[in-house]
């Protein structure tokens, strides 16, 4: 019997460890699944979180309504691979061997790195204190210029900057506060979506909107006591309220197991998914180097060629399954209106507008449910 | 044709999202000064956008090889 292990127990993992115990029989193989936390968070939800006050659990299930009860579940924490004897450490002291391994250890959130989210000026929507924190931020601003950031490349949903900020047009306006509020969206590239025929869209609601697009700002640091958000070009920009996407960074295990690039994103075949230089070695989701989104969506689209890789690899086959870098992306740019990107390796985005608001309503709604019961689970 | 000593590569033919420039810009972050990189992009918007921003991020664009179906920007970090 194999076994297949698989670090890191958010969307990736699970769906990926899921997927594999519906595919294998429990005599050829052993799913196991290493994740300390017992709680699996829908992270899309936290953009709107910001605005509005409720409970977490409202987005949150435990992991046992979500991993099949078919894959054995560790919880601690993964601390070493090392993939010449094929085995992992783990932080309780014993080792775990694998015949094949999965890495789905996501992107971790170094706000060391920033060392201001402490400050009452400075936010993020990307962990759920940080947000609970802007929630308060946003109930208290009373006008003002709000400015919205990443720190770096990549990171975790790129269209979500450009999300959070029109929600927050459309806050201001519901509160009355859009006539005392400057908003300021600084982007690195030279428009406010990295595909040109998507950011046109974009920059025409900005300007409908009246938020200010500075170009190729890219962040360096910030100045607290003068409210500063200074640029690697050198560009000031004065704040009364920072929204600064955190710096997204791989994990300590893909860093110390040295199987990552210099910021610890593990070195993957965007094609097989293979760990690059590793044998029976995957990796999945936003702990990869692939040049796709960092997204639940990529994610999903992906598992299939790495499913089906391993299972070849089994039956003592190649690995030749390739995954064409499809993935769908949901744009939102209102509370009610939304757009929605098809696109893969092989062509640009294609964008459909869901701005009929019962249909909007119903995709908007229906989505979370059908990542709890479906997605997640591994049934589509 | 010239052979550079590449410190970082990235193959972003195909990207879209988060796309070739924003590829390009993550290896500048993780690459030290002085070091030549290069980025691999088929989308023709590149073209427009790389000599674009290292120009305002005073970086130098060393050179654009025009290939078959892909080209291939040689950066180098200067600061």
């Amino acid at each position: 019997m194999k076994n297949i292990v698989v670090v890191g127990g958010c969307f990736a993992g699970i769906t990926v460890a899921n997927k594999l115990v519906r595919k294998l029989r429990r005599k050829d193989a052993k799913v196991i699944l290493i994740e300390p936390n017992e709680f699996n968070i829908y992270e899309p939800q936290y953009v709107f979180w910001g605005f509005k006050k409720y409970p977490q659990s409202k987005f949150t299930k435990p992991m046992n309504k979500v991993l099949s009860g078919k894959v054995t579940w560790l919880r601690t924490v993964a601390t070493h691979i090392d993939s010449v004897k094929k085995q992992i450490s783990l932080s309780n002291g014993e080792t775990l061997p694998y015949d094949y391994l999965v890495l789905a250890t996501g992107a971790k959130m170094d706000e060391a790195q920033v060392d201001s989210y402490d400050d009452d000026k400075i936010h993020h929507f990307y962990l759920a204190d940080a947000t609970k924190k802007l929630q308060d931020a946003l109930k208290n601003f009373a006008g003002g210029t709000i400015v919205i950031s990443p720190s770096t490349v990549p990171y975790k949903c790129p269209p979500a900057p450009a999300e959070f900020t029109f929600l927050l047009d459309t806050y201001l306006r519901k509160n009355n506060l859009r006539d005392k509020t400057t908003i300021k969206y600084l982007y690195p590239l030279m428009r406010p979506y990295p595909e040109a025929r998507v950011s046109e869209k974009v920059q025409k609601l900005f300007d409908k909107r009246g938020i200010e697009f500075v170009e190729f700002f890219n962040y360096e640091t910030v100045d607290k006591e003068n409210r500063k958000v200074i640029s690697l070009e050198g560009e000031e920009i004065e704040y009364d309220l920072l929204v600064l996407i955190p710096p997204h960074m791989g994990h300590e295990i893909i860093i110390d197991s040295d199987l990552g690039d210099r910021e610890g994103f593990v070195r993957t075949d965007r094609f097989t998914l293979k760990v690059k230089d590793q044998e029976n070695m995957y990796a999945i989701g936003d702990c990869t180097d692939m040049p796709i989104s960092k997204s639940g969506a990529a994610a999903h689209f992906s598992a299939p060629a790495l499913i089906k890789n391993i299972l070849l690899e089994m039956k003592g086959k190649v690995p030749t399954k390739k995954y064409g870098g499809f993935t769908v992306c949901f744009v939102v740019t209102s509370f009610r209106r939304s757009l929605l990107l098809v696109f893969s390796y092989n062509y640009a985005p294609r964008k459909f507008g869901l701005h009929n608001l019962f249909l909007y309503g119903l995709f908007k709604k229906a989505f979370k449910i059908v990542y709890f019961k479906a997605l997640i689970k591994g049934y589509l | 044709m010239t052979e550079y000593e590449i410190a970082l590569e990235i193959d972003a033919r195909g990207s879209f999202c988060p796309g070739p420039m924003m590829e390009l810009i993550k290896m500048i972050r993780q690459a030290e000064v002085g070091e030549l990189l290069a980025l691999l992009s088929s989308d023709e918007g590149t073209r427009n956008d790389v000599p674009a921003w290292i120009k305002k991020a005073k970086h130098e664009l060393v050179e654009i090889i025009n290939l078959e179906d892909h080209d291939r920007y040689i950066v180098k970090k200067l600061h």
